[in-house]
């Protein structure tokens, strides 16, 4: 029953806001005619009126909406204005792109952010303590972008380790392609991830039981993987999901830098030439991405903490 | 397609343009770029020819193609690039822009609107079909087909017929010389009837393959990722068989194509942004060779009524710095231009366009006080002004065209502001744009090398200029045109260049040249801007030891 409510309420958004989408493109200035014509000396007013009727461009909005919603009640992405060929299509070849970008990053900055954090924490108020504070805070101040081009010049151009762009070929190679990428794109959030673990694990530190665990003579080791660190799991899972849920719209600007022909680049180029079908289905790609990613962690959050489990069975 | 602008295709995102600037700033350049001095840019035709065969290269372009069938309005430049080294054409366009025999061993006008094609006999497509005049007659009404982009260069054609088993004839409502340089270009690409029908929606998309006959085939596009092509094989024209094995083509930002080549990761892109050319042009590991290209940018002026006196056009044509241009927008690789339409146009008559445009007055490369004296003179004439706007999108060549044109017009005594439009908007076909701006500054460059195949669009029903409607300058469009003859055609494309100027609906700033970075390894390719329909890759080789 939860479920089946759950269920409509994600279908009644993905309406909503496809519905939003196609009005927010189609109020914003500009005219895709342009670009379907390309060459402005083709650009007599027979040619313009042609092309508006074969792209139903001369219909009224709510027309021109119902056509694009019964044709993806068909299964029917539609065909991109731009490349002439199949949404899904391009969507398809693009996808794993940046997939295994936000893949690789999420666990760069899952691993490494808590890490940093678990340090932090036991480390408080120490040297180590106030280094790895103070790089993170550094490290949250620079732009993706900078950290993206310097990343190039240094590792790529200088030393000769990783390669300029591209995604790279077969599962190594798309590793070793998208390191510096990856790093670009995690960088941020890595210092975020450490600074919330390292937050909610001081506080779980101070609590109660903890101190009465260490009271009994328990081995620190252990109290803290039992019990400050399982304590603290809700809210690291909470931001990591989030932080993913926005990476998966928030690539465009290290796929420029680094070449990659991901999702992001062609969101850009789509709504800069007006592509319709391309920024419908590839925004909407990214509504269903973050509800995904949102259901994952309310999934996973009864399994960390009884004390949830209880009340929602209960 | 006759011609076009390729900045709005061009123009990546703001980060792109931001990421040269800083890419630029801290990127692997061992000691300051030496920008070649104004004056001594050295055009050449072609880079020195190779020596041996070379196995894979690898080729940068700025943007992805977006479709491979050139008859669909999606093909743009980066098609062409690629598909001049698949498909040959009936005349093919040399490194030296003149006119060769292709796919039609020979043409000839029968009378002054009958134009026969001989065509050549032992051609094969890729799939190993023999080529036949079947295929021509197709392929010709495919590119005159309505809605078909190609379709203009077939004005004046009334119709197209198989006259014999090797023959192929079209007729014409009044003779038409600039036909004969389309056909060297899309207008004129043969290819298999049974190839692109068996293919039906899938010919031109990723999942299709080529129906032609040149040098290499296409091997295959991942959409997204790359195009490659490989040397095909029984290639008619032997001594022009490809020197490459396999091209593969990959595209990127501007930062993007530099590092690839300083990094030996690519071995050549023609570059469309000159900036770039100044960090490979030292280091050793690459060259940069320039050639004569169409292209020019332009400050086209607007129906929007600032400037809708002519001395006011006169005037600012005459106090631009257009040398200072040239330095701080193309790092000193462009050059100080006073025709709307580059050198790259002088397919003929060389010397005879040449000394025409030394002669074209009111155009400095960089104004003396005297020039700007005449200038201040007209404006005082022309008495009341009202403020002018100049649009830019924030990208560094319209930024530096704005600012020199802002300079010129306080120095000349008018007022003169620079209003930003986001480069998504930037479209000087826009009415919309153009009712709010006096000045929009773009890159143009025409298909053909010929002036009269840019000077058409100086006529009343042009789409892309909006203040000259001279019927006399329409009825030398008509006659230029009919010119088949090279001396007489030149002499009406004079004339025109002159009417243009003295109208002035564009203001000419920089030409742009063609320009490629190779890897230094390599060698070959032309340096011209024939590269869009010549197949220029069949060219790239090794150098010799």
């Amino acid at each position: 029953m939860v479920a089946l409510r759950r269920l409509g309420a994600m279908v009644l958004t993905l309406v909503i806001s496809s519905f939003v989408i196609f009005a927010g493109m189609y109020a914003a200035p500009g005219d895709p005619v342009a670009f379907l014509i390309g060459n402005p000396e083709n650009m007599t007013p027979e040619r313009i009126a042609a092309v508006r009727a074969e792209y139903h461009l001369d219909q009224p909005f709510l027309h021109q909406y119902w056509i694009w919603a019964t044709d993806l009640l068909h299964g029917d992405f539609g065909s991109s204005f731009i490349y002439q060929q199949p949404v899904t299509d391009l969507l398809g070849s693009r996808l794993p792109v940046t997939l295994s970008l936000v893949a690789y990053s999420g666990v760069l900055f899952i691993v490494i952010g808590v890490l940093l954090g678990v340090v932090s924490a036991l480390r408080k108020g120490t040297a180590i303590d106030s280094f790895i504070t103070g790089i993170t805070t550094f490290a949250t101040s620079i732009p993706n972008f900078v950290v993206a081009v310097v990343l190039i010049s240094v590792f790529a151009v200088k030393l000769r380790w990783f390669s300029v762009s591209g995604p790279g070929e077969g599962f190594f190679g798309r590793i070793h392609h998208l390191t510096l990428p990856a790093i670009a794109l995690a960088l941020g959030a890595i210092a975020v991830v450490s600074r919330v673990t390292r937050q909610t694990m001081v506080e779980q530190q101070s609590l109660d039981h903890v101190e009465a665990a260490r009271s009994y003579g328990l081995q620190s080791r252990k109290t803290v993987l039992r019990h400050v660190l399982r304590n603290s799991l809700g809210p690291i899972v909470t931001m990591c999901g989030l932080i993913l849920a926005g990476m998966l719209a928030g690539t465009v600007v290290v796929e420029g830098v680094f070449g990659l022909n991901g999702i992001g680049s062609l969101l850009v180029e789509a709504i800069n030439t007006h592509d319709f079908p391309v920024v419908q289905a590839i925004l909407l790609y990214m509504v269903i991405a973050y509800m995904a990613v949102t259901v994952l962690v309310d999934l996973i959050y009864p399994l960390l903490d009884a004390r949830v489990l209880a009340r929602s069975v209960s | 397609m006759s011609a076009s602008s390729l900045k709005r295709f061009t123009t990546g995102t703001a980060f792109a343009a931001a990421g040269v600037l800083v890419a630029a700033g801290c990127g692997d350049s061992g000691s300051p770029a030496q920008s070649p001095v104004l004056d001594q840019i050295k055009l050449v035709d072609s880079t020195p020819a190779a020596a041996g065969q070379l196995d894979k290269a690898i080729w940068f372009m700025p943007k992805e193609p977006r479709s491979l069938d050139l008859d669909n309005d999606a093909a743009n430049s980066q098609s062409d690039l690629i598909l001049a080294n698949v498909c040959d054409r009936l005349l093919q366009l040399q490194p030296d822009l003149t006119l060769k025999p292709g796919l039609a061993e020979k043409y000839a006008w029968k009378d002054a609107t009958t134009l026969v094609f001989t065509i050549r006999q032992g051609v094969t497509f890729h799939d190993g079909s023999p080529m036949t005049a079947d295929d021509v007659l197709w392929s010709l009404d495919r590119h005159r087909a309505d809605g078909a982009s190609e379709s203009d260069e077939y004005v004046n054609v009334t119709g197209v017929t198989k006259t014999g088993p090797n023959e192929v004839t079209v007729k014409f409502k009044q003779s038409d010389a600039v036909f004969v340089e389309a056909i060297a270009g899309d207008a004129g690409v043969v290819l298999s009837r049974k190839g692109v029908e068996s293919q039906g929606k899938k010919y031109g998309t990723p999942a299709g393959t080529d129906a032609c006959t040149g040098p290499f085939q296409l091997k295959e596009w991942q959409s997204g990722k790359s195009i490659t092509l490989t040397k095909a094989p029984n290639y008619w024209n032997k001594p022009k068989a490809a020197k490459t094995d396999e091209i593969t083509f990959k595209w990127g930002s501007d930062d993007v194509i530099v590092n690839s080549l300083k990094t030996g990761e690519a071995t050549g892109s023609y570059l469309e942004n000159l900036s770039s050319a100044t960090q490979l042009a030292t280091g050793g590991a690459t060259t940069v060779s320039q050639g004569p290209d169409t292209r020019v940018w332009n400050m086209m002026i607007t129906d929007r009524g600032g400037l809708k006196d002519v001395w006011l056009r006169k005037a600012l044509a005459m106090s631009i710095d257009r040398a200072g241009v040239a330095k701080a927008a193309f790092s000193g690789l462009g050059q100080p231009w006073k025709e709307p339409v580059g050198s790259g146009a002088w397919g003929y008559e060389k010397d005879k366009f040449k000394a025409a445009y030394d002669a074209l007055p009111g155009l400095p490369a960089k104004p003396e006080q005297s020039d700007l004296d005449a200038a201040k003179k007209l404006v005082q004439e022309v008495g009341e002004t009202q403020p002018l706007i100049i649009a830019s999108d924030g990208s560094p060549v319209r930024n530096v065209i704005a600012n020199a044109f802002v300079d010129a017009a306080q120095k000349i005594g008018l007022k003169a502001t620079i209003t930003q439009i986001p480069t998504a908007q930037y479209d000087p076909y826009d009415e919309t744009i153009r009712k709010s701006v006096d000045i929009l500054t773009d890159d143009y460059f025409v298909s053909k090398n010929d002036p009269v195949g840019f000077y058409k669009n100086g006529v009343s029903t042009s789409t892309v200029q909006w203040l000259l409607k001279d019927p006399a300058y329409d009825a030398l469009v008509s006659k230029g045109r009919a010119a088949l003859d090279d001396g007489e055609r030149a002499g009406i494309a004079i004339e025109l260049a002159k009417k243009w100027s003295e109208a002035m609906p564009w203001i000419p700033v920089v030409d742009s040249p063609s320009t490629v970075a190779l890897s230094s390894k390599v060698t070959g390719v032309p340096a011209s801007g024939c590269y869009r329909y010549s197949p220029w890759a069949a060219d790239l080789g090794t150098k010799g030891a």
